[in-house]
């Protein structure tokens, strides 16, 4: 049977590729050191599957068909789209189409109705943090889109609902894979809206405390009431409770967080507890 | 406010660089195949940032005007200067 053996969390933002180049030496260390630590666990973790959730930034769908869940099943991803990350060195990507096609089943023998896509482009979200990482190999992928960008957008529980999905359908997969889990983006962060370029540390300090404990209501509830006032990136956070699904809740240990606001994102970099079976 | 679809078109269309390169050197031809409403159309040829965001989803509204060319700086600056009723999707 298979096994999640991993689940990670990362920031992302594109101006972690496109302006590279121009951050306070600083901060690209403190970034780099970042992505880096995670990279060495996932390679230590030596997974066979990378499910990642992230969402997608206009890359693959439009308003004139917006999926708020859209699982990739494709033999192969395109790369990011983006022309800052056409040096993106693992493109394209192998998928991983047979788990990808059981966590879907799966899904809908459950009362879950996701789209499904069966060539997808996996933008700077999905990206930054696997080139970031500095890996010498990358496993093949599954994505999971979970819209965070576009009102309405599924609720905070229904996200924590799919990342326990996600391992129900890891764990009832027959063949004996080795499945890490890495979720992209947040935490607090403002795009094109009047607040652009606010980090509230406030609620990432207070976010990141509700993930390492672990508890499912109080983060909900802490979530729920706060997440709309930490920018519109903020709602990233999404991601983060899937992966906590799929890792029981056990809580998290925090590898980093900062503030960049040379990209306008406060960065946090995380390993979630895994039971070892 | 709901987004307006052929304003979100056009953002979106943007995204590919040939489009860019198209729409930098002749915008009015480009816009003609868009359904724009008359206030959007000016709002785009205008490069108003207040009006726009009343009818785009932000992250759209970013590429677009990253895309026509204008420094974060100020298109910071020109959003912060909205009145917090003009955001709609704050």
């Amino acid at each position: 049977m298979a096994k999640i053996i991993a689940a990670y969390a990362a920031s992302h933002a594109p101006l972690v590729a496109r302006d590279w180049h121009i951050l306070p030496q600083h901060q690209k260390d403190r970034l780099s050191a970042a992505y880096r630590e995670l990279g060495r666990r996932l390679s230590a973790a030596k997974p066979d599957v990378i499910v990642e959730i992230a969402p997608d930034h206009w890359s693959n769908f439009f308003i004139n068909n917006l999926p708020n869940v859209c699982i990739g099943v494709g033999e192969m991803h395109d790369g990011p789209p983006e022309p800052f990350l056409k040096d993106y060195p693992f493109n394209p990507m192998q998928g991983a189409p047979e788990l990808a096609m059981h966590i879907l089943k799966t899904a809908l023998d459950n009362d879950f109705e996701p789209s499904v896509s069966h060539h997808m482009k996996l933008d700077h979200g999905f990206c930054i943090p696997l080139m970031r990482m500095e890996l010498t190999a990358l496993p093949p992928i599954v994505p999971i889109v979970i819209n965070s960008l576009e009102e309405p957008m599924p609720s905070l529980k229904r996200c924590l609902a799919w990342g326990k999905l996600i391992r129900q359908a890891v764990e009832s997969y027959p063949e004996n894979l080795r499945v890490a889990v890495l979720t992209s983006g947040g935490l607090s962060h403002s795009i094109g809206e009047p607040t652009m370029g606010a980090i509230d540390e406030a609620f990432d300090h207070e976010c990141i405390e509700a993930f390492r404990t672990g508890a499912e209501a109080p983060l909900l509830s802490f979530l729920e009431a706060h997440v709309t006032k930490a920018g519109n990136g903020a709602q990233e956070v999404r991601n983060w409770l899937v992966a906590h699904g799929a890792a029981q809740a056990r809580g998290f240990e925090l590898i980093d967080y900062f503030p960049v606001p040379e990209v306008y994102v406060g960065c946090g970099f995380a390993a979630w507890k895994i039971a070892q079976s | 406010m709901a987004s307006d679809y052929w304003l979100s078109k056009l953002f979106w269309d943007l995204q590919q660089p040939p489009a860019q390169v198209e729409y930098r050197a002749d915008r009015l031809k480009v816009l003609e195949r868009y359904q724009l409403k008359p206030e959007i159309r000016a709002a785009v040829l205008a490069d108003d940032v207040a009006a726009l965001a009343k009818f785009s989803n932000p992250y759209l509204l970013r590429f677009y005007f990253f895309a026509v060319g204008m420094k974060d700086d100020e298109f910071i600056g020109k959003l912060r200067a909205m009145a917090p009723q003009e955001n709609s999707h704050g």
